[in-house]
């Protein structure tokens, strides 16, 4: 990086917000994920304009560009592997608007994602359902590029169903709008899905234009308990088969509620095999309805005990012990692999009994636990990563989840993206021909290859 | 100069911040991160620098110090964290390393630290500032470093009214005996700034107790901040030997409070010091907890109406959260603020040497204290209420700022 360079970069956005120093460089080489890599230059640009003129120099003078939101990945998406400029777009935070009448909303991709959701609910007729744990820090950008999911994916889908439309940056300063703000555009193919989980190796998203749903009347939420793993996976699908959407569906095993229980002692049932944490949504009668089939499900698939918190308090303490996996597991082990395999919900007993051979087969500990009602499931693998010899069996193990989900019709992930970890494994999901189609899209939009370098097809 | 024990604070503070799993939920709740975006403000930034540092890939440098300066120690991320991971005493250490590496404290921090450590020098600025409030001068003081005071003959004028005494008041669980022995801690920063505070916590130690008044020294807190760590040690050595006779030491400053029960974790591995400072820490409490286990009642009611903001060192770093309340609860009427524990960007030196970030955080605590409609802010720190009296002076007199002991 010549200080020509940095000296324009300072021209375009400001001084203060370009970052040379090594001190600061550092602190923007990683996500949450465990590799690091340092970029030459931080670049924190304030709108699309200057964006424009960044990527024009980044690529008059071929500079890798790696976009980044809250740092809050678990896929390493946005580890600036190619080095080069990391364009920071937390300036970039502005709620544009929120239509109630069109039910959308334009926002920048640096709004967090709560202060957004929050925002929406104050209108009181409408919510925006993604709920990925890092909502009170992730940004939309963030989640839209990663295609982050959460809890109540089952019912309401993931970010992917959110969004109408994006304003991109092409890798060359092109400006292109994709989608529209029109619910039920379809003119042409979908362009807007192409760069939604597309990490920012496609062009920089700049704008979004965001579907919002109707707020719900009312809510239950039910803790089952299980002696039985293999019973608690079959509920999944038998609830839903049998005519209840629940809003969330989340799974724990034995494990993983041993671990909540010492970090935060909320008196979870630590002898069950496994708990489901159920939520069901909508008018008060249908709700009352809901709650009385999805508590005779589990009670016939051998729920040994089903509670309905009654108290906001309860359904808080509930709430809390799932959301304390995370950071109950780094009182574990040092280094986590937080998985995000994915399969067909009807697969969701198969793929956790696999989950737990493989943990057996290489001798490691692996928490179980995840959204069961949309087969979005998080092995967590427990490890040090200092520790090489054990690490060796961790990378074997994450083949062999990754093999076994693809084997059930599944995916390498529901959430997290792929990022620089899942990317070695792509070929093994899309196929050769899928993988070079991929290429030839990634070439088509970004010939020079500067965007996120080391992510997606060009890992 | 570097000095021989230099290496082995940047392992600890390396130790103390391996755990953190970059997972970010440090960023939103950081006042210095809600008013400056940049990831080396943040405890995630901060824990990085500290590895860089530790494992070689980072040289001490002025420009790491500034960063490493550039922390309010307010603790409000280690609450957050959910790997509890200490960043606030990483800072404390990274500091002490790199002004020994980069040629040793700054002359600033030196000349005043010179000047905490001795007791002459507070008394002789003590008594300057009084000088300068009875002429009006103190205006002209920059960063509200000569207070002006807004006493407990102001506010009783003001508020006391016909309300009646004795109404209903906290109860005590803990009665301390007749023959424990109570001293009173006097932090550099009452004496100084708010002797009139200070007079009255005495006045209401006295009615609990026959209360032992020394002459202390500093409680060492700015030293320790500031890359002056022996500064801190011989001077909490120095209170120890002070306060060995009493049973309960009292103090009315957060900081001081915080730093003398934190003190003894600086002299583990000191085999002739350590269990006379573990001994000393276990005794120290703050004013509100102290009057909250003996039963204290409110001088008076007043019918004002108050609302709290929570020191730091008071409410995280020693878990201080209830008693101010029901003490305040049981004056006036009390109004809860938003964010009440969120940090006034005081931060001991802070606000000088950032006035303009500090500014911006003090201004957010402002518009939460204005909306509680209360006429009083109180507290329990002089640090914060050199903050909150410049907040209530931008107020144009929608509130009042002042000590816990002046209202109860």
């Amino acid at each position: 990086m010549t200080k020509e360079i940095v000296a324009r970069l300072k021209k375009i956005v400001g001084k203060e917000y370009v970052m040379d120093k090594l001190e600061d460089r550092i602190c923007y080489s990683f996500d949450a994920t465990f590799r690091d890599s340092c970029p030459d230059v931080v670049v924190k640009p304030a709108n699309t304009e200057e964006i424009v003129k960044v990527l024009q120099l980044a690529h008059q003078h071929g500079i890798p560009v790696t976009a980044m939101g809250a740092a809050t990945g678990n896929s390493g998406g946005a580890v600036p592997l190619g080095k080069g400029i990391c364009l920071g777009l937390t300036r970039l935070n502005r709620i544009l608007k929120i239509d109630v009448e069109n039910r959308m909303a334009i926002v920048e991709p640096g709004v967090i994602t709560d202060d957004f959701a929050n925002a929406v609910l104050r209108t009181g007729l409408l919510f925006y359902p993604p709920d990925p744990a890092s909502s009170k820090i992730s940004t939309i950008g963030g989640n839209i590029v990663e295609c982050a999911g959460g809890p109540r994916g089952v019912k309401y889908g993931i970010t992917r169903d959110y969004v109408l439309g994006l304003e991109v940056v092409l890798s060359d300063g092109r400006v292109v709008e994709v989608g529209n703000q029109v619910d039920g555009d379809m003119c042409g193919p979908d362009w807007t899905m192409l760069f939604v989980g597309s990490e920012g190796t496609l062009g920089i998203v700049t704008k979004m234009f965001l579907r919002l749903a109707e707020r719900p009347e009312a809510k239950q939420t039910i803790l089952a308990v299980y002696d039985r793993l293999d019973d608690a996976a079959n509920t999944v699908s038998t609830i839903i088969k049998s005519g209840t959407i629940p809003t969330t569906l989340e799974i724990m095993d034995n494990q993983t509620i041993r671990v909540v229980e010492d970090y935060l002692k909320a008196g979870l049932p630590v002898e069950a095999d496994a708990v489901l944490l159920i939520e069901v949504d909508g008018s008060k009668v249908e709700v009352e309805r809901q709650k009385e089939h999805v508590i005779n499900v589990c009670r016939k698939c051998g729920a040994s005990d089903v509670q309905v918190a009654v108290t906001n308090e309860d359904i808080d303490r509930l709430w809390l012990a799932r959301r304390s996996i995370s950071p109950a597991c780094g009182k574990v082990s040092p280094t986590k692999f937080a998985e995000d395999t994915t399969v067909p919900r009807s697969k969701v007993p198969e793929m956790l009994r696999k989950a737990r051979e493989i943990a057996d087969k290489h001798g490691i500990k692996m928490l179980l636990f995840g959204h069961a009602g949309d087969g979005n499931l998080h092995p967590n693998i427990m490890t040090d990563r200092h520790n090489h010899a054990e690490m060796e069996k961790v990378e074997l193990a994450v083949k062999d989840l990754f093999r076994a989900a693809l084997e059930l019709g599944g995916t390498l992930s529901g959430e997290h993206g792929i990022g620089y970890m899942k990317a070695p494994f792509l070929k093994w999901e899309l196929g050769e021909v899928g993988f070079e189609a991929g290429q030839k899209v990634k070439a088509a939009l970004d010939p020079a290859h500067l965007l996120n370098p080391g992510k997606m097809f060009t890992a | 100069m570097k000095k021989k024990n230099d290496d082995q604070l940047l392992q600890e503070a390396r130790e103390k911040v391996s755990q953190c799993d970059r997972c970010g939920t440090c960023l939103t709740v950081c006042p210095l991160f809600g008013v400056q975006d940049v990831e080396k403000v943040s405890a995630r930034g901060k824990n990085t620098i500290t590895r860089a540092l530790a494992e070689g890939g980072l040289k001490p440098t002025a420009d790491v110090l500034a960063a490493a300066n550039f922390c309010l120690l307010c603790q409000t991320c280690v609450t957050n964290c959910p790997n509890k991971i200490k960043t606030d005493e990483a800072m404390i250490n990274v500091r002490q390393y790199l002004m020994d590496c980069t040629g040793g404290a700054s002359a600033k921090y030196r000349a005043v630290g010179w000047m905490m450590k001795n007791r002459g020098m507070i008394k002789f600025a003590a008594g300057m500032l009084s000088l300068l409030r009875k002429s009006g001068l103190n205006r002209l003081f920059p960063h509200g470093m000569a207070p002006e005071e807004y006493t407990r003959t102001h506010f009783l004028t003001a508020f006391a009214g016909p309300a009646a005494l004795g109404q209903q008041t906290v109860t005590a669980d803990v009665p301390l005996t007749a023959t424990t022995k109570v001293a009173y801690f006097q932090g550099c920063g009452m004496k100084m700034m708010f002797p009139e505070a200070a007079a009255e916590t005495v006045e209401i130690l006295k009615t609990k107790t026959q209360l032992l008044v020394k002459d202390n020294v500093c409680c060492g807190i700015p030293h320790l901040a500031h890359g002056l760590r022996e500064d801190f040690l011989s001077l909490t050595k120095e209170n120890v030997a002070l306060y060995e006779e009493a049973d309960i030491i009292v103090t009315d400053c957060a900081s001081c409070g915080g730093a003398l029960k934190h003190a003894a974790s600086y002299f583990t591995d000191d085999p002739e010091w350590k269990d006379r400072v573990a001994a000393f820490s276990l005794k120290v409490m703050d004013l509100t907890e102290y009057l909250v286990k003996t039963g204290y009642m409110p001088r008076r009611k007043v019918d004002a109406t108050l609302t709290y903001h929570d020191p730091c060192h008071l409410v995280r770093g020693q878990g201080v959260k209830n008693q101010p309340r029901e003490l305040l609860s049981a004056t006036g009427k009390f109004i809860e603020m938003k964010e009440a524990d969120t940090c006034c960007g005081g931060a001991g030196s802070f606000h000088m040497d950032y006035p303009d970030i500090s500014k911006k955080i003090i201004e957010k605590k402002q518009a939460n204290i204005e909306k509680t409609g209360a006429s009083i802010v109180v507290t329990g720190c002089p640090g914060c209420l050199i903050q909150l009296n410049k907040a209530a002076k931008a107020s144009g007199g929608k509130f009042k700022a002042m000590h816990i002991s002046q209202v109860i």
